[in-house]
């Protein structure tokens, strides 16, 4: 296991930046998790990483080696594929053994790294399977076993539970969690899954366009979004467009005058968490911001109820509350009133 | 039929239906030939009158293996083909990779390239190697016409024409089979092999020949057979002293109206093919199944 270092990582296809100017290091033992919409470029920064595809600027360093010019098979990283790309040709055993011929361990130690491998993704007693002869989860853990089994300087996982259905999705990825802890690898995993990057990462990198918009904990990306778009993007928001006219005063495009916490003047979104609202059908005492509006739309979620509220013809507002027993759920058409402290909305300068 | 309980949809009457048309038509028009030609081979031919008598006699095969033209005439044919097979597996294996993993527009472009030589007919096609390789064709006017060489290159008539004139005929069925046998490998499987370490050499010889197997034995037997069947190409690129089996059988048949000779000619011709393809495609299987 070795520290991760990506520093101003570039990639150009003819005039379009795929990935542009991405650092990032990932410490000894540390699994961060890259997130961010289809096409933002995550493939591409593994890939890099991995040595499949050129960067046409920067470095990458594995334990302050730096390896940007090798190709991959010089490099000492671990991929797990989202098809698997096993062998289909070889074993399960000869599948895990691969790596190792290649490093020329010899037979007997092989092949009891083998056995290890296996049993450390319980897949004890299928080596002499083909991969075709296995279910979806269990090629997925023979890929993993394959991977590990060079213990690799860095983990790399694209999408890896991406084939598997709901339930399995969420067994494997504690399940990887907790091999990586007790192995102490350096991982990087990319998804589009917020809740699996949620479950499983250390740290978390929110990519847009090739670029890198935020790296933190869980809770930073959520509490503290660095720009509009992880606030989106994160977890769930409504934004209401409009004007800071002076630090904590803004104004919406529909005309409401709103209590915020700070802000420059300007034109700004006030982002909103749908679960930092209160509703009630008469007007909220002790809060900064207190608004009439009408139903709009009620969408029953089960443990949820989201409730679309029109607070003016131009702003419209989104909030969740928990369906509690005798708890207040107001019908479509029904006035109702809005409430907030200054503290739960921020404010993102356009 | 009450036993028959599970049979799988389509698998009864209507599958021996739809397979009948084809397989009449191959019975007719390929086994009763061959069981005719097989019949007059041990017939017995009277030269003086130039016509065949009714025998049982082995003599015309006999007359073939202790005859050195007709032994050479083999020889020459599976050396040839052997030679042509090998080079268009080399040559189009890479050729076939760039075809298959290639992401680029052209793509149908390069595949219909590759055909492009198929719309010629190979008579037409030998022609043009005869333009391009006589003592006063292209090449060989260029070469003197710089000043390279003061006398004609000897390509056409040697056998080195006619091995480039196969290899030409025979490149895009190979590289049409290996074409999408590679297809059909995810390119993430080799990108595994990179990432455990194997240098893109062991990639290739771990995984892609072994992957592509299916395809490498189409394309070397079709290859090969058409080879050993070659007929234009060495006699119009060969000259009048290059012998290959076809153009010889050929001229039993029509030149000498040796029906009997020429069809134990033609049974040896399919037999030693059928052969030594069955024999390479054992080793190459063995050998990979390790
Ligand atoms: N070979 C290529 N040529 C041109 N553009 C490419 C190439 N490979 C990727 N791209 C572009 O680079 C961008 C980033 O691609 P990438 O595969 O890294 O996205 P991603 O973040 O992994 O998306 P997803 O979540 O859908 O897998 C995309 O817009 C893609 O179209
Ligand atoms: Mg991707």
């Amino acid at each position: 296991m070795a520290q991760l270092d990506i520093q101003n990582l570039v990639k150009r296809y003819g005039d379009f930046h795929a990935v542009r100017d991405v650092s990032l290091t990932v410490a000894d033992g540390e699994f961060l998790v890259l997130l961010g919409p289809s096409g933002c470029g995550k493939t591409t920064t593994l890939r890099m990483v991995a040595g499949f595809i050129e960067p046409s600027a920067g470095h990458v360093k594995l334990g302050g080696a730096d390896v940007t010019l090798l190709p991959p098979w010089k490099r000492n990283a671990g991929m797990v594929f989202q098809s698997y790309a096993l062998f289909p040709h070889l074993t399960v055993a000869q599948n895990v053994a691969f790596g190792l011929e290649m490093r020329k361990v010899p037979r007997p130690d092989m092949n009891r790294r083998v056995e290890e491998t296996l049993a450390l993704v319980r897949l004890e007693g299928y080596g002499g399977r083909l991969p075709r002869q296995l279910s979806g989860g269990q090629q997925q853990r023979v890929a993993l076993a394959r991977a590990l089994a060079i213990h690799p300087d860095v983990l790399l996982l694209d999408e890896p539970l991406s084939n598997l259905d709901a339930k399995l999705r969420q067994e494997v990825r504690v399940e990887i969690r907790e091999l990586q802890q007790r192995m102490g690898l350096t991982t990087v995993m990319v998804t589009h899954d917020q809740e699996e990057a949620l479950t499983m990462a250390d740290r978390l990198v929110v990519m847009n366009e090739g670029s890198v918009r935020q790296v933190g904990s869980q809770r930073d990306l959520y509490e503290r979004p660095a720009d509009k778009f992880v606030a989106g993007f994160v977890g769930r928001s409504t934004f209401l467009d409009g004007t800071v006219e002076a630090p904590g005063c803004f104004r919406t495009e529909g005309g409401l005058s709103l209590v915020c916490a700070g802000g420059t003047a300007g034109k700004a979104s006030l982002s909103l968490r749908p679960e930092r609202l209160e509703i009630a059908a008469a007007p909220l005492a002790g809060l900064d911001n207190c608004l009439p509006g009408t139903v709009e739309f009620v969408s029953y979620l089960g443990a949820m109820i989201d409730i679309h509220v029109r607070l003016s013809p131009a702003d419209r507002l989104v909030v969740q509350i928990a369906n509690r027993e005798g708890g207040f759920t107001p019908d479509v058409g029904q006035s109702v009133h809005v409430g907030w402290r200054a503290s739960a909305g921020q404010v993102f300068n356009a | 039929m009450s036993l028959v309980v599970d049979k799988p949809r389509g698998q009864g009457w209507t599958a021996s239906a739809l397979l009948a048309p084809a397989t009449i038509f191959i019975a007719i028009s390929l086994f009763a030939p061959l069981g005719i030609l097989f019949r007059y081979s041990l017939n017995e031919f009277v030269p003086s009158t130039k016509t065949m008598v009714e025998a049982l006699t082995v003599a015309n095969y006999v007359k073939f293996f202790t005859d050195p033209y007709y032994t050479a005439a083999l020889a020459t044919t599976i050396k040839v083909s052997l030679l042509v097979t090998v080079v268009c597996l080399i040559v189009g294996f890479p050729l076939a990779y760039v075809m298959a993993r290639t992401q680029s527009r052209f793509k149908h472009l390069l595949i219909i390239a590759t055909v492009l030589p198929l719309f010629v007919g190979n008579s037409v096609r030998a022609a043009g190697w005869m333009v391009v390789f006589g003592n006063k064709g292209f090449v060989n006017a260029s070469l003197m016409g710089l000043g390279v060489i003061s006398k004609p290159l000897e390509i056409m008539f040697t056998e080195n024409a006619v091995i480039i004139g196969i290899i030409a005929v025979n490149l895009p069925f190979m590289v049409l089979s290996l074409q999408s046998v590679i297809e059909g490998i995810d390119r993430a499987v080799e990108e595994a092999a990179f990432s455990l370490g194997a240098p893109p050499a062991t990639m290739f010889r771990r995984v892609l020949w072994p992957l592509a197997l299916p395809g490498i034995l189409a394309g070397t037997i079709l290859t090969f057979i058409l080879a050993m069947n070659a007929y234009a190409t060495p006699f119009l690129l060969g000259g009048p002293t290059f012998k290959m089996m076809a153009p010889v059988i050929y001229n039993e048949f029509t030149q000498k109206t040796n029906w009997p000779f020429g069809g134990a000619i033609a049974f040896i011709l399919m037999s030693v093919t059928l052969g030594l393809t069955l024999i390479a495609n054992l080793l190459i299987q063995r050998r990979s199944a390790r």
